[in-house]
């Protein structure tokens, strides 16, 4: 007993020298920002996520224009007033968006937390479903480190995480937002899923699909296995009728309740109509609500940049007949709607995989991706590593994200600057960044629907 | 999967369902891995050794660009001034000794005597110094340095503004001219350019503004060209940046220099479409004119080949009595080896013939023997990375360049020859120009990776990566067939105590250990090639220390790097703690050598999209000694010929697969052992980082850790 508390306290220190390690490794990369030039990579940051934009978005609100003039900035405007004075400051001597960078180290060591919070949380539903199905083991004494503690670490080391941290990119706050929600709905706090919904709605879109997950979470509760397993155990059971049994035999877990599935509605409105009135009071004097809606969601939904990125949509439109642009535009974001409602009814079992899942096949079609999505869901998939026994093609998928993301930067140099290679080149390797997603996803979502 | 386990014993009763086609030619592949990595590699170098034979015709593909359509302008008049030139800086040469400002006056005022905008460009040579993070950025946003006053160059530049042009494009005409001390040959290419140039002032179908820049060479060649294109493509605004070339420059010389239409001011013409350096050597060996064109520019870069194409077409077809030539090594022409191939593949393609007379592959010996050198020139010139001259600074700014180098057959006192050779020469830049002044687009439709062959012979990206591709392709398989046997061996064992254990869930963890075992080896590659970033940094500190020979500091080096190797492993290596309790496996140094030979696979897959020839001869180098490393000791005691055969091999390949044994032995073969030492690996390297070069990357980043690791599991106890 006491052996193993001594080695649970150990592996606690060990978990806090690498997320220590972590931070002090962004803040030495934080002191190289212009020979790195991570801002300026087109991996990295997005139109949508670019801290650049947002500086001059917030140039042109304080000599008193529409900050959305000049299809420079397409963020939220609440983004504006709080990130805004934060490009401004400086201190002499220092790297010019210091204060910028510091705080997205914040906000994913803040992500971790919370991801580690859930993983624990998940943990604790998942031995309790287990118990009462008869199977528990010693399974969280033989661990190496708890599935959170895993998801937390993937997290903060990876590279994609620490290159958009360090890329002066929006991603870590949209990401933060994403994870609030999750954590939120895992541990019942309706208000904070709710807020963290509405937030992550509002700063990037495609996270408003993930409020299916988050109502499943709310209404079944976290991943559990299927509830027919649950009736088997149930029914064998009865046939056995053996007394000692049927008084050990835990709570079978309820069916769907829709207490806090309302709670959820009432609250999500609630803040989206405090985030609408904040953003209209913020945009008062320009264009409104209106000019917001049609520069950031209008931005996103009509992929009016056509500007290179690891997606596949800015090449395909630049191609594109200009009248089979609507069409086209209407079977991409359709593409992602399809996939939502079977994985939804296959899934409704296992609602933060389903959160994953859904993340993953978003980041894959949304109209500017970059690494910092990519960063989410691998975070998210470390929460499953113990339950998705046997990744027989991790290798596989692992030299091929090294691959890519070092192949990317070298075929951007050679089509921009070298002038050798054409779009053909970066486009090839945003394909086959493409493919190693479609395949982590289904692969990985393979034995859980199968 | 809590879903998928209850479901599993049912699994292994029934029968699997046969795997799609694709899938299993996959296993085909990968369980017959051996013998499809033996003919994948012979068949790669075979596939090198024949690129001569399949090297195609070179083709104008810019049907804009017209070559040799209109007759030659050029006449004895612009001749007789641009002699007239030459004489008169020869003459100032050996009158004055301090003949720099001198001369370039009179070159000015040549120049603006045929209405030229003349204006000087002030530089401060670049020192060469590493600086390990310029390597990754664009050159525009390098820090400026902190200038002396006491050296600098100053460059003429003459514009021509076009009369059918709207100023926005460009041709260039460069010189490079050491004002202190110029030998003839550079006086003959000042004259050739100046006859050009006086042609091109007076005619009426220029479309191009053209720009002449007589490079003052006295730092160099490449550094003049250099430091003036930056400040070309570069404007500097602030004060701060441009002001200490001009701030501390001796009032006297520079206002003296310039007269009415003479400005110190920058002047620029638009966006340049092609640049020629011009050349005339001194060399007389030959027996007839010949034209040497030198393409190569930094990383493996090369012009558009029609670029190569026109000069070859002019003065082939147009009777310009020059013999094109591009480098070769001459070592090779002697090579019996090469003309025993040759004299293979004539016989092949004359028994091919006669069976069918379609078939047209073979090709004369002594044409394989001169395209073997030729090639191999080109591909060691473009795995160094280095530029083979002036030229390669306009390929950093996309500017496609290539240097002609004229090399007369007279003696240099023969009156009426100069004139005939100024003439020919002249007529041969004219119609290049004309050419290049048809363009309407940037040079885009023919190729950019190639290799020559001959100069008009070419080998396209096509082909060429045939050969690299077949080299490489056994790596992935390898890798794979080497992981799943290292997993599948690991099961087997576990299988058996999984039927005592009486806990299936302690099984299934078991069971996601091992997927993930992997990440023990691949903690051990990563911090091989950290330690292979670091190496590279290295250097960049010891050059800090004054007075060292190169062995010295070579020798620092490698003590350096052994010491930051035992220092790395001996902080991160600590393995993960769960394998604390595994003892270690047997499949651990198949495991090693799967995520090696991966890494190296990426390794070089990146390095051919940057400088194809590097990737190449890094292959040749390390795929074979990749693939056949295994530990000594299974070897030895398995004490068969075919496992002793295999650790003869392994420490062949181990000691040349080494970096500095490589050069070594290289250098060895090609100069005469005796005069071989380490400090010229040294040296060699200084030059890579210099120019930076993406090969220095290439061997501390990919090739130096692959062989550290293929050492290692060498050494491997098991």
């Amino acid at each position: 007993m006491e052996e193993t508390h001594q080695r649970k306290k150990k592996k606690v220190a060990s978990f806090w020298s690498w997320v220590v390690a972590s931070i002090i490794f962004r803040l030495i990369l934080i002191y190289f920002p212009k020979n790195l030039n991570l801002a300026a990579r087109p991996e990295v940051s997005t139109p949508l996520t670019s801290l650049r934009r947002l500086a001059e978005g917030f140039w042109l609100k304080q000599s008193s224009m529409s900050p959305y003039a000049g299809s420079m900035y397409h963020g939220s405007p609440l983004l504006l007033s709080l990130l805004g004075p934060l490009t401004v400051k400086r201190i002499e001597g220092q790297p010019n968006h210091l204060f910028f960078s510091l705080l997205s180290v914040i906000a994913d060591v803040c992500s971790a937390m919370l991801i580690r919070a859930t993983g624990k949380k998940l943990q604790m539903a998942y031995s309790y479903s287990l118990k009462s199905l008869g199977l528990l083991t010693q399974l969280g004494s033989s661990e190496i480190l708890s599935s959170g503690d895993i998801a937390a670490l993937v997290y903060l080391w990876n590279p994609f995480t620490i290159v958009t941290c360090v890329g002066l990119s929006t991603s870590p706050i949209e990401n933060l937002a994403v994870i609030l929600c999750l954590f939120g709905a895992c541990s019942r706090l309706v208000p904070l899923a709710a807020f963290g919904w509405v937030i992550s709605t509002h700063l990037s879109l495609y996270p408003a699909i993930l409020i299916i997950p988050v109502v499943f979470l709310l209404g079944y509760g976290p991943d559990a296995p299927p509830r027919k397993l649950f009736m088997k155990e149930k029914y064998s059971k009865n046939l056995d009728e053996s007394p000692s049994e049927g008084l050990m035999q835990p709570k079978l877990p309820i069916g769907f309740s829709w207490r806090p599935v309302i709670y959820f509605v009432f609250w999500a409105l609630l803040w989206s109509v405090y985030v609408l009135v904040l953003c209209s009071i913020s945009l008062k004097q320009y264009g409104g609500l209106q000019e917001m809606f049609t520069s950031t969601y209008g931005f996103i939904l009509t992929v009016e940049d056509l500007s290179p990125n690891i997606g596949a949509l800015w090449y395909f439109f630049a191609e594109v007949f200009d009248f089979f642009r609507n069409f086209f535009l209407i079977v991409f974001h359709v593409n992602i709607l399809v996939m939502i409602l079977p994985l939804a009814i296959r899934l409704n079992h296992r609602p933060c995989f389903l959160a994953f899942v859904y993340i993953a096949i978003s980041s894959m079609l949304k109209s500017y991706p970059s690494v910092g999505d990519s960063a989410l869901y691998l975070g998210l998939l470390g929460l499953f590593v113990n339950q998705l026994a046997d990744m027989q093609f991790s290798f596989f998928l692992f030299c091929g994200y090294v691959g890519v993301s070092l192949l990317s930067p070298v075929m951007h140099n050679l089509w921009i600057w070298r002038g050798t290679g054409n779009a053909n080149f970066y486009f090839a390797t945003a394909t086959v960044y493409a493919c190693l997603q479609v395949l982590l996803s289904s692969h990985y979502s393979f034995p859980v629907v199968a | 999967m809590a879903d998928g386990k209850s479901e599993t014993p049912t699994e292994k009763e029934t029968p699997k369902p046969k795997p799609r086609p694709i899938l299993r030619l996959v296993i085909f592949l990968i369980s017959q891995s051996f013998l499809v990595s033996v003919i994948c590699c012979t068949a790669g170098v075979l596939a090198l050794l024949l690129l001569p034979v399949l090297a195609k015709n070179t083709y104008i593909s810019e049907n804009a660009l017209m070559p040799g359509s209109a007759s030659p302008m050029i006449s004895n008049q612009e001749v007789l001034d641009g002699n007239k030139l030459v004489e008169d800086l020869t003459n100032l040469n050996s009158k004055y000794l301090d003949g720099g400002i001198e001369s370039q006056r009179i070159i000015a005022k040549y120049m603006s005597d045929l209405g030229a905008e003349v204006s000087y460009h002030k530089f401060h040579p670049q020192s060469n110094r590493f600086h390990p993070l310029h390597l990754f950025s664009d050159p525009d946003s390098r820090a400026q340095e902190n200038f002396s006053c006491s050296s600098y160059g100053i460059n003429t530049i003459g514009i021509i503004r076009a009369p059918h042009g709207d100023g926005k494009e460009a041709i260039v005409l460069a010189t490079p001219y050491n004002s202190l001390k110029s030998d003839l040959g550079e006086s003959f290419s000042v004259g050739i350019a100046f006859s050009v140039f006086s042609l091109l002032s007076q005619v009426t179908w220029l479309a191009k503004d053209i720009i002449w820049i007589v490079a003052d060479s006295r730092y160099g060649e490449y550094a003049p060209v250099a430091a003036w294109l930056k400040d070309y493509h570069v404007p500097k605004f602030s004060s701060l940046s441009s002001g200490n070339v001009e701030m501390c420059h001796d009032g006297k010389n520079l206002y003296e220099l310039k007269g009415k239409s003479i400005t110190g001011d920058f002047r620029r013409a638009g966006t340049m479409a092609a640049a020629l350096v011009l050349k005339v050597s001194d060399r007389t060996e030959e027996l007839e004119d010949t034209v040497s064109i030198y393409a190569e520019a930094s990383n493996g870069q090369m012009p558009n080949l029609d670029l190569i194409n026109i000069v070859y077409y002019l003065a082939a077809h147009h009777r310009q009595g020059f013999r094109v030539k591009v480098e070769r090594l001459w070592s090779l022409l002697d090579c019996s080896l090469l003309k025993v191939l040759g004299t293979i593949i004539e016989f092949v393609g004359e028994v091919a013939r006669s069976l069918n007379p379609e078939w047209k592959f073979g090709i004369p010996a002594t044409d394989y023997v001169e395209g073997t050198a030729t090639l191999a020139s080109s591909l060691y010139s473009q795995a160094l990375g280095v530029p083979t001259g002036p030229h390669g600074a306009f390929r950093d700014y996309q500017v496609d360049a290539i240097t002609l180098e004229f090399s007369p057959k007279f003696t240099s006192d023969m009156k009426v020859r100069h004139n005939d050779f100024f003439l020919r020469g002249g007529r041969l830049i004219e119609g290049v120009i004309r050419s290049v002044n048809n363009l309407l687009e940037k040079f885009h439709q023919s190729f950019f990776l190639y290799l020559l062959t001959s100069p008009n012979k070419f080998v396209s990206v096509g082909v060429y990566m045939i050969a690299f591709a077949l080299v490489i392709a056994p790596l992935p398989m390898i890798a794979a067939s080497l992981y799943i046997s290292a997993n599948n061996s690991n099961s087997s064992l576990k299988q058996d105590k999984s039927t005592l254990s009486p806990y299936p869930v302690a099984d299934e963890h078991s069971n996601t250990v091992r997927s993930w075992r992997w990440l023990n080896a691949a903690k051990v590659v990563f911090i091989i090639h950290l330690w292979g970033a670091v190496v590279s940094l290295l250097p960049y500190f010891i050059c800090q220390i004054p007075d060292l020979t190169s062995t010295t500091s070579f020798l620092i080096w490698v003590l350096l790097s052994v010491l930051s190797l035992q220092v790395l492993y001996s902080i991160l290596a600590s393995p993960f703690p769960h394998a604390n309790a595994s003892q270690p496996q047997e499949g651990d140094w198949a495991l090693l050598k799967s995520v090696t030979i991966s890494a190296l696979f990426i390794g070089l897959g990146l390095m051919s999209v940057i400088n194809f020839a590097t990737a190449e001869i890094g292959a040749l180098l390390l795929v074979p000694t990749c693939l056949l490393a295994r530990p000594l000791r299974l070897d030895l005691r398995a004490r068969s010929l075919r496992s002793f055969s295999r650790v003869i091999c392994n420490l062949v390949l181990g000691h040349i697969a080494f970096p500095p044994a490589a050069f070594l032995v290289v250098k060895g073969v090609f100069s005469g052992f005796g005069s071989a030492n380490v400090g010229d690996f040294w040296n060699w390297v200084e030059s890579l980082w210099a120019w930076n070069s993406a090969t220095y990357l290439y061997i501390s980043m990919v090739h130096l850790p692959c062989w550290v690791l293929c050492i290692y599991i060498l050494i491997h106890t098991c």
